[in-house]
């Protein structure tokens, strides 16, 4: 049987789980492996299969909300809603990227992965992001 | 008599014996291990260990089953099998602490769905409903051979194998038993439901509900024969030994299924579980999850539901002055 997008969390990386949730959907929204218009399966649900409390699973979907990726309607769940991207300027929005990036290569140099590796990661991600 | 209920505790001390294979190979006691770990001096060791005390006190109530004096039987038959099971609990404990040091903490990320897809039950759920048909057949055959059940008959046997109580054809006293399992299997089947939607999805999942199912109809069938039994005659021996049609081949399917390495262990935290049998994680929004002393699933302690299924378990059991004659 096919199987849907998944999310995945790791409890011993250390990363809070309301921010991997929120990472790991937001990958799936951004490739869109979610498109506008798909329901999220309930809070409970996503909850049970974590092994997490419901409102950590609730948290997430509110800050997917507030960055306008969701609709949260009580009672019916979660719906995927087309999304228009904030305008920020270039300079800006590309010292955040070389802050955040830098910042990621730092982690996983510090975890010992190697620079070779890093840079090929890198690489492989810009030809996915030219494609896209 | 005395052979037949030596029989069952010897059966119940070839259960608690066999109990450390009972298990996914990454436990041991109840204690998370390596999977090779069985295989080391240490847990060779521990596994030994458990079972002289076993071996021991199982030939000791044997032995004072066959050699005690009428008088003493009952006093026996009771205290053998809660003997077996307590010094099965103090084994396993003695052996869990023995085996602290040696714990791991299971690691794997958790993986969701992100689909609305129904979470559909197997197939095979449909043959909860079986065990009611079973007890209704019952029902609907001693309601239609009413006349022939004696105005008196025998509800309750001592361990001599000779009648104690006795029950009369009234509505309570024939049909009782059946209104209890009934109670009984209700409640099975709900523990069966809320076990499937309140788990993870795991490859273990349907086999627990499978042998949910298996357990339901053990009771059917069984409190359906104490049920027609002043009507048919059953010997009291065949209806005690019953359940172990179901049970025998139940074990050995489960132990083989669930012992299975196809998916890693769970990773519930460690510090939730309490003596490593109670599963009390407040963060888990989990109503069950794969027990660590055994095969199965365990409540979430920390659900509220979990007590609820609790407290509905004793008011089932309250009701047996209600049904029962």
């Amino acid at each position: 049987m096919a199987q849907g997008p998944r999310i995945r969390i790791d409890a011993a990386s250390g990363i809070p789980a309301v921010r991997q949730i929120v990472d790991s959907l937001r990958v799936l929204l951004v490739e869109g492996q979610l498109v506008s218009g798909t329901m999220l399966p309930s809070v409970r649900r996503v909850a049970v299969e974590l092994g997490i409390h419901f409102n950590t699973v609730a948290e997430a979907y509110r800050q997917l909300a507030a960055e306008g990726w969701l609709d949260l309607k009580h009672g019916r769940g979660a719906m995927v809603v087309p999304r228009v991207a904030p305008v920020v300027a270039n300079e800006a929005r590309n010292d955040d990227l070389r802050h955040r990036l830098r910042g990621l290569v730092a982690q996983l140099r510090a975890e010992g992965v190697s620079t070779a590796s890093i840079a090929d990661e890198l690489r492989a991600m810009a030809k996915v992001v030219r494609r896209s | 008599m005395r052979l037949v209920l030596c029989a069952i505790y010897v059966f119940i001390g070839l259960l608690v014996f066999a109990s450390p294979n009972m298990s996914r190979r990454e436990l041991l006691f109840a204690v998370p291990v390596p999977p090779d770990f069985r295989q080391s001096r240490a847990g060779q060791h521990a596994i030994r260990m458990f079972r002289l005390v076993i071996v021991v006190v199982v030939a000791a109530a044997a032995g004072a089953l066959l050699l005690s004096p009428a008088s003493f039987l009952s006093a026996t038959a009771a205290i053998a099998p809660i003997a077996i099971v307590l010094a099965g609990v103090i084994s396993f404990r003695w052996q869990n602490h023995a085996l602290a040091a040696a714990a791991i903490q299971f690691t794997r990320p958790r993986e969701a769905e992100m689909s609305v897809a129904p979470d559909n039950l197997p197939w095979f759920a449909w043959l909860a409903g079986g065990p009611f048909v079973i007890l209704a057949t019952a029902a609907t055959w001693l309601y239609l051979h009413w006349d022939q059940i004696p105005a008196r008959f025998p509800v309750h046997f001592g361990a001599d194998g000779l009648p104690n109580r006795w029950a009369e054809r009234t509505i309570k006293g024939v049909y009782g038993p059946l209104f209890f399992c009934a109670e009984i299997c209700a409640w099975v089947l709900i523990m069966a439901l809320a076990g499937w939607f309140g788990s993870r999805r795991s490859r273990s999942r349907p086999v627990m509900l499978g042998g949910v199912i298996a357990v339901e109809y053990m009771l059917g069938l069984l409190f359906a024969l104490i049920a027609i039994q002043p009507l048919v005659g059953i010997p009291i021996w065949l209806v005690v030994l019953s359940p172990m049609v179901i049970l025998i081949p139940l074990i050995i399917v489960m132990t083989n299924k669930m012992s299975r390495p196809w998916e890693p262990m769970d990773p519930t935290p460690n510090e939730c579980w309490k003596a490593n049998v109670f599963y009390y994680n407040p963060n888990d929004a989990a109503l069950f999850v794969e027990k660590r002393d055994g095969l199965g699933y365990t409540f979430n302690f920390a659900n509220r539901w979990s007590w609820a299924l609790l407290l509905s378990l004793v008011l089932v059991i309250a009701s047996v002055p209600l049904v029962l004659a």
